[in-house]
């Protein structure tokens, strides 16, 4: 009985750890969904808002420290009034100006330009912030609830709300409003949607400027779960390549069990195999999904 | 008219090669700076890398992320040998062979993805193969501190002047064997697959035979570039050795340089090489303005610096002045 209960706390933990990485993977699958475009960077913009909302807690900018910010101490959470609108405005900017114009140009071309932005991102990251490995860490991101004899962090329950909320915000969305359905009509054929007077360069920079928006979310609720430094953003990424992998591409359902798939992989690797094992257990799983089922275990 | 060099008479041709090496190799003995041979030395083996890069991408249409695999895996066979007494002259061929039979190991996964799948696939790998090193300890001589590196055993009998050798050899044999593989039946199929490999295909070209053959190419040369590389490090440790820096050396160098032609990664090695060193004292600095030129390069000019000179007047009738002799 005690070895069953030992189960089920990786068994709760996976699950909620889930929703941390659909969060984290909406934005690349949308990203990818509209423009077929692989945004490498994504883990790295992720990355990138955790420190937004670092800087906003605690007011560290190049070996300085901001007091009149530090004294301020915005909430992670909080902060998101402020970073949201800031990653929404750098994702419409990338596309706007590099990625439309790459689009046009070969089918590496914006495969590479997101290596750049990400190579840019890191090493700004690592200037601004140093490379040492932080936290976002107010009150609660270190309470526990207990359910049972379970203790639970707070913040992997926080984790799980939040996707659930943006997963049917971003649904809602893309089915209800007249933006929803002109980012679905260009995703699905850039010309008939042209024709039907849509302006897809403007449409894509909005689309990008979302995953952006949802990176933000995802990138604070990373900062409250996580440590992490600038170079964090690689692992993120494949994490949420995996989740997309592992769902198939392009349907939301898909990506929130593959979410669900790789928490618990992580959780179970963890405790059968070790910490570093963890990590391990993940990706092998994507590269066994890839060779045994390439479309995903829901794609079509 | 894409090249200078076949321009010229054979014999012109090979006797202008032959002086080049001998040059080139005669350095460190007339009496270069330690500091040149230093900066040579890793401009030949990030030259064989982006070349292996070029090949896969430029010519093959192989998007690869997993370079830093190859390079690590020869890396570690080598300093993993060296541990239990074998050579490091034999490491560094154990360390191609092993890179070349991983190669075709995760050819069976990865083949059968396409073009940008084919990219998020091999992104996986290298990260993949970080972890198994970060677990996997087989032979002792763990590096200060309980990291989870090793020092390479023996590092300290090879000189300046051997490692600067050992890596022209594979500068060199990388531009050799692009020269060659080019003018092949292999390269001709090559070609032939990135024009339109469905046409490629139905004339009776193997296109997963041809580009399984090309990628484990690659697997070998990078892999002895990597362990050349770790031979002057003198000690080898996970996170860089399956690093993502290497996959930016390889797309850095290559797509500045020009993507599908044969003197671009020449000309983006030199460039990546020079701001490694000239912006050394500002660390950061020099990634942030290689990102951007990356950017713009791939903005302004998609096929590199050599793409667009290729196609200047000035280029053009220089070849023609050099044809005539």
């Amino acid at each position: 009985m005690t070895e069953l209960l030992d189960l089920t706390a990786p068994l709760l933990r996976g699950i909620l750890l889930g929703g941390l990485y659909v969060l984290i993977a909406l934005g690349l699958s949308l990203v990818f969904g509209v423009m077929k475009l692989i945004n490498v960077a994504h883990g790295d913009l992720v990355i990138l808002g955790t420190y937004f909302a670092f800087f906003l807690m605690s007011g560290e900018l190049l070996g300085h420290k901001y007091s009149v910010i530090a004294n301020l101490g915005i909430d992670p959470i909080l902060s998101l009034v402020i970073v949201i609108p800031l990653m929404f405005a750098i994702g419409y900017v990338i596309q706007k100006f590099l990625m439309n114009r790459a689009l046009g140009i070969s089918m590496e071309a914006p495969l590479l330009i997101a290596f750049g932005i990400s190579l840019i991102i890191q090493n700004t990251a690592q200037r601004f912030w140093t490379p040492l490995s932080r936290g976002l860490t107010p009150g609660y991101a270190l309470e526990c609830f207990t359910v049972g004899v379970l203790r639970i962090p707070l913040i992997y329950l926080l984790d799980f709300i939040a996707a659930l909320v943006v997963m049917l915000a971003l649904r809602e969305f893309l089915k209800r409003t007249y933006l929803g359905k002109a980012i679905n009509a260009a995703s699905q054929d850039k010309r008939a949607a042209s024709l039907m007077g849509i302006n897809n360069n403007r449409v894509y920079a909005i689309a990008f400027g979302i995953a952006m928006a949802t990176a933000a979310i995802a990138g604070v609720f990373l900062g409250l779960t996580f440590p992490f430094n600038p170079t964090s953003g690689v692992s993120f990424l494949i994490i949420a390549f995996g989740v997309i992998i592992v769902g198939g591409l392009g349907s939301m359902l898909g990506t929130f069990i593959g979410g669900m798939i790789l928490g618990l992989a992580q959780t179970f690797g963890g405790y059968f195999l070790g910490a570093t094992a963890q990590m391990l257990v993940l990706y092998v799983i994507v590269l066994v999904v890839l060779a045994v089922r390439p479309q995903g275990l829901f794609g079509r | 008219m894409r090249f200078a060099i076949p321009q010229l008479k054979l014999s012109v041709r090979l006797i202008l090669l032959i002086v080049i090496i001998v040059v080139l190799a005669v350095l460190p003995i007339i009496g270069l700076s330690q500091q040149w041979l230093i900066y040579l030395r890793l401009f030949f083996i990030y030259l064989a890398i982006a070349n292996m890069w070029n090949l896969l991408c430029g010519y093959s249409g192989l998007i690869s992320l997993c370079q830093p695999a190859f390079i690590g895996l020869g890396g570690y066979t080598m300093v993993m040998l060296a541990w239990v007494g074998i050579p490091i002259y034999v490491g560094i061929i154990a360390g191609a062979i092993v890179a070349a039979i991983f190669a075709l190991l995760i050819s069976f996964p990865v083949f059968r993805l396409r073009g940008i799948y084919f990219a998020i696939g091999t992104l996986v790998v290298p990260e993949a193969l970080k972890y198994v090193f970060l677990l996997w300890k087989p032979v002792g001589g763990m590096m200060q501190g309980g990291g989870a590196g090793y020092v390479l055993k023996g590092a300290g009998e090879f000189s300046t002047t051997e490692v600067y050798w050992l890596a022209l050899i594979i500068g060199l044999a990388s531009i050799i064997l692009m020269w060659f593989t080019l003018r092949s039946k292999l390269g001709l199929g090559l070609a032939a697959i990135r024009d339109n490999d469905t046409t490629a295909a139905s004339s009776g070209i193997n296109v997963f035979r041809l580009k399984l053959l090309t990628f484990i190419i690659g697997a070998i040369v990078t892999g002895i570039a990597g362990s050349i590389f770790y031979i002057s490090q003198a000690a080898i440790e996970p996170t860089s050795a399956f690093g993502i820096r290497w996959t930016m050396v390889c797309i850095l160098a290559a797509v500045i340089g020009g993507l599908r032609t044969q003197t671009g990664p020449i000309i983006g090695t030199i460039i990546v090489v020079f701001l490694h060193y000239a912006l050394a004292r500002y660390a950061g600095y020099s990634l942030i303005i290689q990102g951007v030129i990356l950017v713009g390069v791939m903005l302004a000019a998609p096929s590199g610096i050599m793409g667009v000179i290729n196609k200047t007047r000035a280029y053009r009738s220089l070849v023609q002045l050099a044809s005539r002799y």
